[in-house]
């Protein structure tokens, strides 16, 4: 399933929620969250993440991975975790508000 | 995940190029491939496989690649901007906290700062309002004066030959004529005296100057015959209408004639002069007869035809001069004509001193910077262990560099926008304190031009005295010297010869000044001791013109001048009083030419001119002219009696040369009723000086009122004790006979002496006052090099004393390096004023502008001055105690 429009940018914030990742551990991560469901390009995966950290949603920095290699670690800043909040709560609006319809059995 | 922190650090460059992006997109994109492909193989996929598996599933890599390094660029971007800003604030936080801290400095720098930029604000503000500003009227640059000219002279023009020159001239669209004079405004409470400019109908026009009311004058308006009519100045009009808007059509009494008001002019109209009114030329068919075309009294003004130049114009009036001398060689015979730019005309005789002014103040703007930077090179030093930990803790030197440019440049602001008041509160005083015969003062405020002048004078101040400082930035070196325990470590020889320049600078900058005031203080005070050939203390004067039709005969105008001098010489504390036409000093002028009877005819042109004066006999006594031969005028010169004149000492030497001129005749070209004006000379007086105290003496020849009664009259009363006194109940005696007869021009002879000096005082003071101020900064410069060579060979001195070198050797040894520099100071600056003070020679009088006392003088007045600021720190120098210098490293 393809991913909806503007949906990445709200994953990655969430997917970074917790601790900071490189941008392959982040991929790796969602495709088992969402148990191989939606499939996000690489590229536009890594495309978001710099456009995110452009917009100041997150930043970077150098690291060692798991096996001792150099990797480009993500996390979120302050304004980051702010927006993902305010993403968050509208989401879940808007996904109600899809499923009252959806689910309604007689007009 | 684990992660080692820190790791960021090493990473971390302060901003990152175009190939560091590349590198890391790159970095970033293969270690995501690897880990992959690596992941694909551990399911058993084979590695040639697994890595074109994870390239195709990664989607278009180099589009994202591409991507990727556009977008972290413009990161790098934003984030470089911020920072440089952040650096900026922090430098600034920084700098002003250091100026807080070192308040005697701060307070000293901005002082000078402020001294310095306000001075040079308030002297362009006035050069702007005076020399720069356009004339207020449309396309200015098209507007010329024309003058007639005589071997090289200049003069107004005559009303024929300026018919002449508008009917013959084609490089002007439009000549104009003017002529100011003063007028009674009778009918209204007190009668009152205006000034007023008569004008031809055209003038408005020309300049393109549009009525705020009313309409301008229209053609015709300026026949002897046609009604009168008047344009009201914005003054006048607020001052005695109430700025009544319905005032067009009414009439006003002016000399007795009513006059009907046409407009009202705007608030900027200021030709020929700010008068209080406009009236039309009226020329009479005398004025215009052929036998008028050598009373040249007209100022003439023309507006450039569209594609003309100045050359052009002044080679066609060159013509049309040559055509009317062949034509009527009697009264043109050597006359030419010269255009000059109209503004040019107007503030030519102030442009010179106020261009040395501004040069005066740019020096010493010079000296404030150089005295800023020699204060900041100071604390540089002071502050070198500071920098030097900055260093060592890994500032940049660019860094370091921008960081004391912030701090010249927060001092340059500040002092900027202090001195900016001060210029404000200068320029105010400028105007209040100019004499009011410099040209186009009411045009002097401190403007937006004038604000951008001082932004940049602050800017490039700042980047002067802050380059200076910026460049001795202490190195790595100094970095070594603070491992090496050093401490006291010193700038290097470096900045001393710095400093050493700057002190020089000073010292030849402040004296280049002072030989200029020194010259105009010599040369004020040879216009002082000029005799204006007669004793203004204890005179006063008023003056009365006789215009409306009661005084319309000589014999009322004389019988007048009899009862007032009666009512006058009633008026306690009056000694004597007399009646003159023409007052010494004045700039009131009548010159006419003359012939001696008896003698050949002179060629046209060339015959003898006197300034002519009708006084009655109490006159010389009164203004205390000598009589040197002959004998002054009596009753007994009275009408009908032979007619009588008397010469002055100058008329007699330059006209009667080895000839006693008592007992001959002669015979002026002025026709009054008939008559010539002609008789036998009786009397020889002293000169007075006519147009000012510094030029040449005039011829003067001197008729008996009695004989020549005329309708302006001045009053002139030697009083006991104050002058002034006399004026309020002579005003009150002559409202007593003739209400409608407005006084003016009152003042007493002294101040009269005092205006003709007001602008080269005004020139002098100012030059002056910039000359202390050079002085003071300039001391205050050798004082604060000399002081930190002590310091900084407290150590050196201490053991020298130790070794046994007495006081005076110490002293001696200081104050000599002082005088290094002052002599070298002082021998530049005599050079430089040898050469650059030729700028001053139009502004003296009676001293050279290469004058050898006062080059001496200056000279040695600073030397010894230079001498004293370096003698205070020695003498401080050869009290160390010997033992404290040498512990204190």
């Amino acid at each position: 399933m393809d991913l909806l429009q503007g949906t990445l940018d709200v994953l990655i914030l969430k997917t970074l929620s917790w601790d900071s990742m490189h941008g392959y551990a982040i991929s790796r991560w969602i495709r088992q969250r969402t148990d191989n469901v939606l499939t996000v390009e690489d590229a536009a995966l890594y495309q978001a993440l710099h456009r995110l950290e452009r917009k100041g949603l997150i930043e970077s920095e150098w690291g060692l991975s798991e096996n001792n290699r150099r990797a480009k670690y993500y996390q979120l800043t302050q304004a980051g975790r702010r927006q993902l909040r305010a993403e968050t709560s509208e989401w879940r609006q808007y996904a109600e508000a899809v499923f009252k319809v959806l689910e309604t059995a007689s007009p | 995940m684990p992660r080692i922190p820190g790791i960021r650090r090493a990473f971390r460059l302060p901003w990152s190029s175009a190939s560091r992006v590349r590198r890391e997109v790159d970095d970033e994109l293969r270690f995501h491939l690897e880990m992959k492909t690596q992941e694909l193989i551990d399911a058993g996929i084979a590695p040639g496989e697994a890595q074109r598996r994870a390239r195709s599933e990664f989607g278009d890599i180099e589009h994202t690649r591409r991507y990727l390094n556009d977008t972290d660029r413009e990161r790098m971007r934003d984030e470089r901007r911020a920072e440089i800003g952040d650096e900026l604030r922090q430098d600034v936080r920084f700098a002003l906290r250091q100026l807080g801290r070192n308040r005697g400095f701060t307070v000293i720098a901005l002082l000078t700062l402020a001294l310095g930029i306000g001075a040079n604000t308030a002297i362009f503000s006035v050069v702007r309002g005076v020399l720069l500003r356009e004339l207020p009227y449309r396309a200015p640059n098209g507007l010329l004066r024309v003058y007639s000219s005589l071997e090289g002279g200049l003069t107004t023009a005559s009303v024929p030959d300026f018919v002449d020159w508008r009917r013959q001239s084609k490089a002007f669209s439009a000549l104009a004529a003017s002529y100011e004079n003063t007028v009674n405004l009778t009918g209204s409470g007190t009668a009152e005296r205006l000034n007023q400019a008569s004008v031809t109908t055209n003038l408005f026009e020309l300049l393109g100057v549009r009525p705020a009311l009313g309409r301008s004058f229209a053609p015709g308006e300026d026949l002897e015959s046609a009604p009168r009519v008047v344009i009201l100045s914005d003054g006048l009009w607020r001052s005695h209408f109430g700025a009544d808007r319905s005032i067009i059509g009414k009439t006003m009494v002016l000399d007795g004639f009513e006059t009907t008001i046409v407009g009202v002019a705007p608030p900027e109209m200021r030709y020929p002069s700010s008068v209080d009114m406009w009236l039309t030329t009226r020329f009479s068919q005398r004025d215009l007869s052929a036998s008028s075309r050598g009373a040249r009294w007209i100022d003439v003004i023309g507006r450039l035809a569209p594609g003309v130049t100045r050359p052009q114009a002044q080679s066609e009036m060159a013509a049309i001069a040559r055509r009317l001398a062949l034509q009527d060689p009697a009264h043109d015979a050597g006359y030419g004509t010269y255009v000059i730019p109209l503004r040019d005309d107007m503030v030519g005789a102030v442009r010179a001193p106020l261009i040395v002014l501004l040069m005066a103040v740019g020096f010493v703007m010079l000296i404030a910077c150089a005295n800023v930077a020699n204060l900041l090179l100071g604390r540089t030093a002071a502050r070198e262990s500071e920098l030097a930990v900055r260093i060592a803790l890994g500032a940049g030197r660019g860094r370091l560099v921008r960081q004391l440019f912030t701090e010249s440049a927060c001092l340059a602001l500040i002092g900027g926008a202090l001195g900016l008041a001060l210029a404000q509160w200068g320029t105010w005083m400028l105007v209040a304190i100019a004499p009011s015969d410099i040209p186009r003062l009411y045009n002097v405020r401190v403007d937006t031009s004038v604000l951008l002048f001082t932004l940049g004078a602050t800017i490039v101040a700042a980047f002067f005295f802050g380059s200076i400082p910026a460049l001795h930035t202490p190195s790595d070196k100094v970095a070594l010297q603070l491992r090496q325990g050093n401490r006291g470590s010193r700038t290097g020889p470096g900045s001393s010869r710095a400093r050493s320049i700057l002190v020089v600078t000073e010292i030849t900058l402040a004296l280049m000044l002072l030989v200029g005031a020194g010259l105009l203080i010599k040369s004020f005070a040879r216009l002082r001791d000029v005799n204006p050939g007669f004793q203004p203390a204890h005179v006063s004067t008023f003056t009365v013109t006789l215009t409306s039709a009661r005084y319309a005969t000589l014999e009322q105008q004389r019988l007048f001048a009899g009862t007032l001098l009666d009512q006058v010489r009633r008026v306690p504390g009056v000694d004597s009083a007399a009646v003159t036409f023409g007052l010494p000093l004045s700039g009131t002028s009548f010159q006419l030419s003359f012939d001696v009877e008896g003698r050949a005819a002179p060629p046209p042109n060339a015959e003898p001119r006197a300034q002519v004066r009708v006084v009655t006999p109490a006159y010389f006594a009164t203004v205390g002219i000598p009589l040197l031969r002959g004998r002054s005028f009596t009753a007994e010169d009275k009408p009908g009696a032979p007619r009588t004149l008397i010469v002055s000492e100058e008329t007699a030497r330059r006209y009667f040369p080895g000839e006693n001129p008592i007992g001959k005749r002669i015979r002026f070209g002025w026709n009054r009723d008939g008559e010539h004006l002609a008789g036998e000379i009786v009397g020889v007086v002293g000169d007075v000086r006519q147009r000012g105290l510094s030029a040449a003496l005039t011829p003067h020849v001197y008729a008996a009122f009695d004989q020549w009664p005329v309708d302006e009259l001045t009053v002139v009363m030697r009083t006991r004790g104050d002058p002034t006194v006399a004026l309020r109940p002579a005003h009150a005696a002559i409202a007593a006979l003739d209400r409608d007869l407005p006084v003016y021009d009152a003042f007493t002879l002294e101040s009269m002496v005092d205006r003709s000096l007001g602008q080269p005082k005004f020139y002098l003071l100012l030059l002056t006052a910039f000359a202390v101020l050079a002085v003071v900064l300039a001391v205050v410069g050798i004082y604060g090099v000399i002081a930190y060579t002590v310091q900084q060979r407290a150590r050196e001195i201490g053991i020298r004393m130790a070794l046994g070198a007495s006081a005076e050797r110490v002293v001696g040894m200081v104050v000599r390096r002082g005088a290094t520099l002052a002599i070298a100071g002082v021998l530049l600056g005599t050079a430089a004023s040898f050469g650059v003070m030729r700028v001053l020679q139009s502004q003296l009088f009676g001293v050279s502008a290469r004058d050898p006392l006062t080059f001496v003088g200056v000279a040695a007045l600073l030397g010894i001055v230079a001498l004293i600021a370096s003698w205070i720190p020695a003498r401080r120098a050869a009290r160390v105690d010997p033992l404290t210098a040498m512990r204190a490293d």
